[in-house]
C-alpha cells in the first residue's frame, strides 16, 4: 500500500469518514480564498493599504508585540506586548462581566419572576432595557465615566445583565405552578423552592439569556472599545485605521472572529447541548 | 336580574368582576374597556405604571441632588423639553429618517442578495456542506468589527454604512436559508419526485416554503444586528441619524438630547420589532412552518 493511500486510512479511522469528507469540503473555500488573497498580493491587483498581504498581517503580530519580554511578561500585561494586551484586556473584561452580571441577573430574575403579577410588569421594561442596551448607553457612559475601561465594563455589563434578567425572568415565569404547589405541599421551605423548582424550570431559558448575552455582548463590547475605549482589540481596530495599518486592522478582524468561534463551540455550544439534554428544550423568546 | 345591579357575592371572583362592572359599565356607560386594555389591567399594569412612576421620580430626585445636573443626569423634564426644541427645528424627523431609511435599504439589499444564495447554496448537499463553514465564520464577524476596513477602503461615506448594514444582514440571512434548506424533511422532495416534479417545481414547492421559517428568524435576529451596526456605524463614520445625534450630542454636553435619543432609539426598535418583524415571523411561521417528525 502506498504511504498516501495509507494516510488516507489513518486519517478516515481518526475522524470518522464522514467528518473528515466535511471537514476537507468546508477547507475548499478557506483555501481558496487564502490563495486569492495571496495572488492579490503577488500580482498587485489591489493596492496593499487596501487588501495587505497574508504576510504583512502575520507580520503585524511581531510588530505590536515588539517589545514584548517573553510569555510570562505577556501575561502579566507588561507595556510592551500591544497585541496580548488588547485580547487580555477584551477577554478580561468579558469574563468580569460574566462573574458579576451573571449572578445578579439571574438573582434578580428569580426573584422579580416569582410574583407573577411584578413579573408580568417588569417585561416591559425589560423589553425596553434590551432595546437600548449596548450601543446606545455609549454617549451616555462616557459622560459619566469618561473615556476608558469603566465605560465599556458599563455597557458590557448592561447588556449581559438585562439579557439574562429578561431570560431568567421569564424562564420562571414560565414554570408550571404545580411544580411549586407540589414542593410546598410537601413541606419545603422558600430556599428549596427556588432551587428545586425556580432555577431548574428556568435553566434552559438562563442558558439561552447566556448564548444571546455573549453574542450581543461581544458585539457591544468591540463597538464600544472604538468608541470610548482605551485598550481591547476594538481600540485597536480603530487606532491602526486611523493610522492606516491596514494590516493591523486586518489581524484584529480574523482575532475576533477566532475568538468568538472558540468560545461559541468551546462553551456556550456544549452547554446548550447540555442543558437540553439534562433539562429539556431549550426554551426560545420570539 | 338587571345586569348591572349590585349583588352580594361570596366569592371574591365574581366581587371583582362586579366592581370592574360598577366602575366601568356603569359608572361610565360609554367606556367599555377592550379586551386588551382589560389583559393589560389584569397581567400587573397597576404595577407597571407605579414603576414608571418610582423610575422618573427617581431619576428627577437624583438629578435634583446631584452637582451640574445638566451635565449628568438632567431631569426628566428638560429631556422632554429638549425634545420639543429639537423636533421645532426639524431635526429628530430628519435624523430618524435617515437612520431608517439607512436600515431599510441596507438590510433590503443584504436579505434580497442573501436568501437567493442560501438557496442555490442548500440545492446541493456537497456544495451546501463546503459553503457552511465559511459562512459561519463570516457569521461571526460582526459588522462593526468590519466597520475600520471599510472606513479605510470608502472613508466616511455613505457606502460605508450600508456596507456595514448589508454584511450584517447578508451572512446570518444567508446561513440561516442554508439551514433552513438543508433542515426541509427528505420526504416531501421524493414525494414531489416520485410525482415526476421537474427540479425548479421540487426549489419552489418544496425548499422555498421549507426554508420560510428559517428566513423569516434569520432576518428578524439579522436586523437585530444591523439595528446597532447602524447607530455604532452613524457614530464611527459620522453620518447624519441618530446614531449621530446622541454621539454628537454627548461631544458639546448636551446630556438631555443624549438621553432623548436613548429613549427614541428603544422605542423606534421596539415599534419596528413588535409591529414590522415580529408579525412577519409569526406569519410566515404559521403559514409556513411544518411540524417536524
Amino acid at each position: 500500500m502506498n504511504p498516501l493511500a495509507r494516510l488516507s486510512l489513518g486519517l478516515q479511522k481518526r475522524f470518522g469518514r464522514q467528518r473528515l469528507r466535511r471537514i476537507l469540503l468546508g477547507a475548499i473555500p478557506f483555501v481558496a480564498l487564502g490563495s486569492l488573497w495571496q495572488m492579490n498580493a503577488v500580482y498587485g491587483w489591489l493596492a496593499p493599504i487596501h487588501i495587505p498581504p497574508p504576510a504583512a498581517v502575520w507580520g503585524a503580530v511581531f510588530n505590536l508585540q515588539d517589545g514584548c519580554p517573553g510569555v510570562i511578561d505577556a501575561l502579566r500585561q507588561s507595556s510592551g506586548c500591544l497585541f496580548t494586551n488588547h485580547i487580555l484586556s477584551s477577554i478580561g473584561r468579558v469574563g468580569l462581566s460574566l462573574v458579576v452580571g451573571l449572578p445578579l441577573g439571574v438573582a434578580f430574575g428569580v426573584l422579580a419572576g416569582m410574583h407573577r403579577r411584578l413579573a408580568h410588569a417588569l417585561e416591559p421594561v425589560g423589553v425596553f432595557a434590551n432595546a437600548i442596551s449596548g450601543i446606545a448607553w455609549v454617549p451616555l457612559a462616557i459622560i459619566w465615566f469618561g473615556v476608558g475601561w469603566l465605560t465599556t465594563l458599563f455597557i458590557l455589563l448592561n447588556t449581559v445583565f438585562w439579557l439574562v434578567f429578561f431570560n431568567t425572568l421569564l424562564g420562571v415565569r414560565g414554570v408550571p405552578r404545580a411544580y411549586e404547589h407540589g414542593v410546598l405541599t410537601l413541606g419545603a421551605k422558600r430556599w428549596k423552592v427556588i432551587t428545586h423548582v425556580y432555577i431548574p424550570g428556568a435553566l434552559p431559558s438562563i442558558v439561552t439569556g447566556i448564548r444571546m448575552s455573549m453574542g450581543f455582548g461581544w458585539r457591544a463590547l468591540i463597538a464600544a472599545e472604538m468608541i470610548g475605549g482605551d485598550r481591547g482589540l476594538g481600540f485597536m481596530l480603530f487606532v491602526s485605521a486611523q493610522e492606516y495599518k491596514t494590516e493591523e486592522v486586518f489581524l484584529g478582524v480574523l482575532v475576533i472572529a477566532i475568538i468568538w468561534m472558540l468560545t461559541d463551540r468551546a462553551c456556550l455550544v456544549p452547554l446548550e447541548r447540555w442543558t437540553i439534554e439534562r433539562w429539556g428544550l431549550v426554551w426560545r423568546p420570539t | 336580574m338587571a345586569p348591572h345591579a349590585p349583588q352580594r357575592s361570596e366569592r371574591p371572583g365574581e366581587a371583582v368582576a362586579l366592581l370592574d362592572r360598577a366602575l366601568f359599565q356603569h359608572a361610565h356607560p360609554r367606556v367599555v374597556l377592550s379586551a386588551r386594555a382589560r389583559r393589560f389591567w389584569r397581567q400587573g399594569g397597576i404595577e407597571l405604571a407605579l414603576l414608571v412612576v418610582f423610575i422618573l421620580a427617581a431619576w428627577a430626585t437624583i438629578s435634583a441632588t446631584i452637582p451640574r445636573p445638566d451635565r449628568y443626569l438632567p431631569s426628566p423634564l428638560s429631556v422632554l423639553l429638549s425634545s420639543g426644541d429639537l423636533l421645532w427645528k426639524g431635526i429628530l424627523p430628519n435624523y430618524l429618517g435617515q437612520t431608517l431609511w439607512r436600515l431599510i435599504v441596507g438590510s433590503l439589499i443584504g436579505i434580497a442578495l442573501g436568501i437567493p444564495f442560501g438557496i442555490l447554496v442548500g440545492l446541493n448537499r456537497h456544495v451546501s456542506e463546503m459553503f457552511y463553514p465559511i459562512l459561519n465564520f463570516f457569521q461571526s464577524i460582526s459588522g462593526i468589527a468590519l466597520l475600520p476596513i471599510l472606513m479605510i477602503w470608502w472613508g466616511t461615506t455613505e457606502k460605508t454604512v450600508l456596507g456595514v448594514i448589508l454584511y450584517t444582514c447578508f451572512f446570518p440571512i444567508a446561513f440561516n436559508v442554508l439551514t433552513g434548506v438543508r433542515s426541509t424533511p427528505r420526504i416531501y422532495m421524493n414525494a414531489l419526485r416520485t410525482l415526476g416534479a421537474s427540479r425548479l417545481r421540487i426549489v419552489r414547492d418544496v425548499l422555498v416554503p421549507g426554508a420560510m421559517p428559517s428566513i423569516a428568524t434569520g432576518a428578524r435576529l439579522s436586523i437585530g444586528y444591523a439595528w446597532r451596526a447602524a447607530i455604532a456605524g452613524e457614530m464611527l463614520a459620522g453620518r447624519r441619524g441618530v446614531g449621530w445625534m446622541i454621539f454628537s450630542a454627548q461631544q458639546v454636553d448636551e446630556t438631555a438630547q443624549v438621553i432623548l435619543g436613548m429613549a427614541l432609539i428603544g422605542i423606534l426598535w421596539i415599534l419596528l420589532d413588535r409591529y414590522a418583524l415580529r408579525p412577519i415571523e409569526s406569519d410566515t411561521i404559521q403559514r409556513w412552518g411544518f411540524v417536524q417528525r
